[in-house]
């Protein structure tokens, strides 16, 4: 007796305040998985507490949001958020205007609109809660990499500085070199060194020593 | 809302697996300062945070590296923004584990994150939550810190110190949990290279 697909086919569900993915997939038998695994992810589907949009997609797309969102969170705890994805990939996310985050999906068939989710800073985090419970988790077998996490250079953090408060170091310390210099201008130039004489026997105080 | 958490639950994220190894290098001047006002924000967050943290710390095993709350402490004094700072830097596998505490208790104090950020909530409730919580951390902030130092003064400021405690509340909602262990390790490493 075989199992059938539809019988082997098994469910993960992660669930956050706002939101609740959910993977359906089969184990892969031809890699030696049991049947508590999902080795082959067959659709996903992401569903938003108050929001009528269900995302669904195939592995790719799930893969597509892993690769923005998960960096930019990476971005955001260093306090500088700036846009991830590029307008060909298939998810983009980056810093909306009133401080919120759009979330955009586009879609692999033609003449679909993308659709564009805009995310408060709560749904943004159980959205990662999400994901990193899914790429945690064991029972999920799929090969879903995401982008390294590293610690951002110099150049990259400054970028949260504000530029006033990055030049006011700089500022401070040219204006602190220029008062230095024109206070030396007050100062009372030091007396002309005296000529001095060389020394006579006269001056000595010694009486002249008549010659033998 | 309801600031006191209930005991920790079972510490998962030791169990679970991470990526990253841990850091090589100490950490630096900046990174400390951020690790423990992250470790503050806790303590504001949840009144019983500084026996939690302990708990925590002899669930996940650090037994030995802070076998009481007076050597967690001394840990969390190598910021200098502290008022009894000590000089010194911590060692990477004290980093390490008071980044693991964190993340533990960030993921305990989740729903309570969630309120802060969340805008569908209510906006008087959420503002009222803010000057609770606001309240609570300039004590702690008064208590512990120099406050002869700009960053703390800028933190106390009810104006000027809003986008910082924003930033960490929003900071601790994303790495609660062990999956946010990379992510805050890295984070506490920028710019160090």
């Amino acid at each position: 007796m075989f199992a059938t697909p539809s019988a082997m086919k098994k469910s993960l569900q992660y669930d956050q305040q706002s939101c609740r993915l959910t993977l359906e997939g089969l184990p892969d038998l031809s890699a030696g998985q049991s049947g508590d695994v999902v080795g082959i992810l067959t659709g996903w589907s992401l569903a938003w507490v108050g929001r009528p949009e269900e995302l669904e997609g195939r592995r790719d797309h799930l893969q597509a949001i892993l690769q923005v969102v998960l960096p930019y969170a990476r971005l955001l705890l260093s306090g500088v958020p700036r846009r991830v994805g590029a307008a060909q990939d298939p998810a983009e996310i980056a810093p909306a205007a009133d401080g919120r985050h759009t979330l955009l999906l586009r879609s692999s068939q033609p003449d679909v609109e993308p659709l564009e989710l805009v995310l408060d800073d709560a749904e943004l985090a159980d959205l990662v809660r999400v994901l990193d419970r899914l790429r945690l988790d064991p029972r999920l077998q799929v090969d879903l990499p995401v982008p390294p996490v590293r610690p951002l250079r110099a150049r990259e953090v400054q970028e949260r500085t504000p530029l006033p408060r990055r030049l006011a170091g700089v500022v401070g310390g040219a204006a602190a070199l220029a008062l230095a210099a024109a206070s030396a201008w007050l100062l009372p130039p030091p007396p002309a060194p005296q000529p001095v004489a060389s020394p006579t026997p006269a001056a000595a105080g010694g009486a002249p020593v008549p010659p033998p | 809302m309801v600031m006191t958490a209930a005991a920790p639950a079972a510490a998962s994220p030791a169990a679970e697996p991470t990526t990253a190894a841990a850091p090589a290098r100490p950490l630096s001047r900046r990174g400390i300062e951020r690790l423990d006002l992250l470790l503050l924000t806790v303590e504001a967050l949840d009144y019983s945070g500084g026996e939690a943290m302990v708990l925590i710390s002899d669930q996940l095993g650090f037994t030995e590296l802070f076998p009481n709350r007076v050597e967690l402490w001394k840990r969390r004094c190598h910021n200098p923004l502290r008022r009894n700072f000590r000089r010194g830097s911590l060692a990477p596998a004290e980093t390490d584990a008071l980044i693991r505490i964190l993340c533990v208790m960030a993921e305990r104090l989740y729903p309570f994150l969630h309120q802060l950020l969340s805008r569908s909530e209510p906006e008087d409730l959420t503002r009222e939550r803010w000057d609770l919580f606001r309240a609570r951390l300039s004590e702690l902030v008064r208590e512990r810190m120099n406050l002869r130092r700009s960053g703390v003064q800028r933190l106390l400021d009810p104006q000027a110190g809003a986008p910082q405690r924003r930033q960490l509340i929003q900071s601790l909602a994303l790495v609660a949990g062990s999956g946010g262990v990379e992510r805050m390790r890295a984070s506490l490493m920028d710019a160090d290279g």
